[in-house]
């Protein structure tokens, strides 16, 4: 038998090592000299961003008394270890994040208000409407817009060309995008009309939902306490991506893509259409396609677009706010939104969008004017609902595109949506 | 019997008094061995009674990731009983474990048998059949995963070139076909490691039984039968616990090769509980959920225990 002090002296000691270990956090000081900011301050990005984000800190630590130290976090665990580091009091003083999850992180108290700072900002008007919604929980900004995206359908020339279509007129409506899908899986021998990602809740919350927005519906109520899934667009939307189906215009790898087949199933040149970002054209221009791309068309008419991209936020409770606003005034600045604008990324700001975003090239152009009116589906339970692969969203598109009933899918989904909205 | 528990107890008592004289040595050992179990136990408490007290503790509360928690009392519990989500989880656990465990255990039985022998060629076999028992869940996963994709994977193009699936088919794409290409990885995944538990077991039966068996006229089967499975009933039991509790603990295989599809018909219970705690951010219910499980899993190994020991007995 172990004698008591002993034991809990053991378990104490090593309850310390574990919470050393825990808290890595860099408790900067807030000194500051003439009104500059000074100190250090830890940084964090989701691990899609780390070819710019490394090489963006190391600009502003070279030009600024504040330093900041940058860890990248994979995307896939990025909300759990911001809530769990925030829920024990380690996170960072300043972190990047998907859009989606800021009302999520503003309603649970995890980020500061920066009211002041974003009315303060110039260019304050020329910021893209859907990342400033994304950042405004009660009134209040808790971030800023940072980096951008934008959905557009993306359309293979050469294949146009063989199934005798125009590589120049691009679909405009859904019964077009169809029509062309029929016409390109007739050349035969391997190619497809479209592809999407069947099991990929992130991916279709970016490249279906402009479908139904661009035909004046919605997904969510615009404060996000109602689902709408069960609505005429949503069917109407849903019948469409079924019909290519029926047409056997999907290639059969579709239904069990969680994502990561969709950009090499366009690369390939075997497949006519699909939907996705600027962040696909780097792998397009390398495999030497002959591409372009066009607006996501709503049923009949009008277009519309998904604002992907991250916010920048200022960690509640940091230890060194005067840094920590620096840093995040600096990355919506414009030279660092060009230099972005040059390396990955979409300008967050309309101006930098067509003086030197759009310049870069057709689909550049085609993102930007995406980006300049991209909605966003307002919620915190984004995660829940349309970005995890076995939510109620991807469940409701797989089950109607590959079994064909869309009612009953439409059914579940909403109410396990709004089931989910509720016990938030 | 009752003699024999009282002349136990004056001998412990008679030892105990005789510890009490040597006293100074004796503490010194206990000191001497407490030290030693001391970093073990330090282990144990942290990284299994502590996070097990609070487990428990968690589930009697909606406790969210961020934000205030609550004390509902069994709440958790009653809602976890009516969770569809969470039956569907658990039929598909049984369902998992029910197909899995006599496929490892028969091949597990035949590759033993195959290796018996201690030459060098059967030496040789055992190596190869238990290599992929060193190899990483995960990485396995992915590596069949790739081998089953559709159009570009060798499993995929040999299922093609036997004429077993068309061109089109996607073998991700059913539950069944989806199930089947997991089993068969966990197959090829631990049957390496049953087949050397079985081998020490079958190694273990005395040739003199077999041999008298053979020379009284059994036949073959008649020896596998009557002999070989009851001498090694132990070691099928050990096996069968293993298998079963980790098939029950499932996890690794459905999320990376299945992602849970198709339609959400291959998320098995563990699979759920990290969705509830890590995806919808409900600490407690997901708390819950482990508790549920856990009791789930202690019936189940007390009861193929609780044969084992028959076992013995007969």
């Amino acid at each position: 038998m172990i004698s008591r002090p002993i034991r809990f002296v053991a378990v104490a000691a090593a309850l310390g090592l574990l919470a050393a270990g825990c808290s890595s956090n860099s408790g900067g000081s807030t000194t500051t000299s003439a009104g500059t900011p000074t100190g250090t301050i830890s940084v964090w990005a989701r691990d899609a961003e780390k070819d710019f984000m490394g090489k963006l800190v190391e600009q502003y630590n070279s030009t600024h008394q504040v330093q900041a130290q940058l860890t990248i976090i994979p995307s896939a665990n990025f909300v759990q270890k911001l809530g769990t580091a925030a829920a024990a009091g380690n996170g960072p003083d300043v972190t990047s994040l998907d859009l989606v999850f800021a009302p999520y992180f503003a309603s649970t108290g995890v980020l500061e208000d920066i009211s002041d700072v974003y009315n303060a900002l110039p260019y304050k008007d020329q910021l893209v409407p859907g990342h400033v919604a994304q950042s405004t929980w009660d009134g209040k900004t808790y971030a800023l817009p940072f980096t951008g995206d934008a959905s557009v359908l993306f359309y293979n020339k050469d294949l146009f060309k063989k199934a005798g279509l125009d590589p120049n007129k691009p679909p405009t409506t859904w019964a077009e995008i169809r029509a062309d899908a029929k016409k390109i899986t007739a050349i035969g021998s391997g190619t497809y009309g479209f592809t999407f990602a069947g099991a990929c809740g992130g991916c279709n919350v970016f490249e279906f939902t402009p479908y139904i927005w661009g035909s004046g519906g919605q997904v969510l109520s615009k404060d996000g306490k109602k689902a709408m899934l069960d609505s005429p667009q949503v069917t109407d939307a849903l019948q469409f991506y079924r019909d290519m189906q029926t047409d056997g215009s999907i290639p059969s790898a579709a239904e069990t893509d969680s994502g990561n087949q969709q950009v090499p199933l366009f690369t390939s040149g075997k497949v006519g259409m699909t939907a996705l970002g600027a962040f696909a054209i780097p792998s397009f221009d390398s495999a030497k396609l002959n591409y372009a791309a066009a607006p996501l068309p709503g049923k009949d008419s009008g277009t519309a677009s998904f604002a992907g991209g991250d916010v920048i936020s200022v960690i509640n409770g940091t230890k060194n706010r005067a840094g920590a606003v620096d840093f995040v005034k600096w990355a919506t600045d414009t030279q660092a939104q060009t230099w972005l604008a040059k390396n990955g990324s979409a300008p967050i700001r309309k101006d930098l969008l067509d003086s030197v975003y759009a310049t870069q090239g057709q689909s550049y152009a085609m993102v930007a004017k995406g980006l300049e009116m991209g909605q966003v589906p307002f919620s915190v339970v984004e995660n829940a609902i349309f970005n995890d692969n076995n939510g109620p969203w991807v469940k409701m598109i797989h089950d109607s595109v590959f079994t064909g009933n869309i009612q009953a899918a439409q059914a579940t989904a909403q109410s396990a949506a709004q089931k989910l909205i509720d016990q938030a | 019997m009752s003699t024999h528990t009282a002349s136990l107890n004056q001998s412990r008592q008679v030892s105990g008094r005789r510890r009490s004289r040597t006293f100074g040595l004796n503490r010194r050992r206990q000191i001497l061995g407490a030290l030693f179990t001391l970093p073990t136990a330090a282990m144990i408490t942290i990284f299994f009674l502590v996070p097990l007290g609070m487990t428990f503790w968690m589930s009697f509360y909606r406790w969210p990731l961020l934000g205030q928690h609550k004390w509902i009392g069994l709440e958790n519990y009653s809602a976890a009983l009516n969770d569809p989500n969470f039956i569907q989880a658990l039929k598909f656990t049984l369902e998992y474990t029910v197909i899995i465990t006599p496929i490892l255990l028969v091949l597990g039985f035949g590759l033993a048998a195959l290796v018996q022998r201690g030459d060098t060629p059967s030496r040789f076999f055992q190596s190869v059949y238990f290599m992929p028992v060193a190899i990483g869940l995960a990485s396995a996963s992915f590596l069949w995963l790739f081998m089953a994709q559709s159009q570009i994977g060798p499993l995929w193009d040999l299922m093609h070139w036997l004429g077993l699936i068309g061109s089109k088919s996607n073998l991700f794409a059913g539950h069944w076909s989806s199930l089947m290409v997991v089993n068969a990885m966990v197959a090829w995944k631990v049957v390496g490691l049953q087949m050397l538990l079985l081998l020490s077991g079958l190694q273990s039966i005395p040739v003199e039984v077999i041999e008298a068996a053979r020379v009284d006229g059994a036949s073959g089967w008649q020896r596998l039968w009557h002999i070989t499975v009851p001498l090694l009933r132990p070691t099928l039991a050990l096996v069968l616990v293993f298998s079963v509790a980790g098939s029950l603990l499932a996890f690794d295989q459905f999320y990376i090769m299945t992602s849970g599809g198709p339609s959400n018909s291959t998320i098995s219970v563990v699979y759920s509980i990290y969705r509830y705690s890590f995806i919808q951010f409900k600490l407690g219910y997901g708390a819950a959920l482990s508790v549920l499980l856990m009791v789930i899993l202690a019936i189940v190994s007390a009861v193929q225990m609780l044969l084992l020991r028959n076992t013995d007995h007969n």
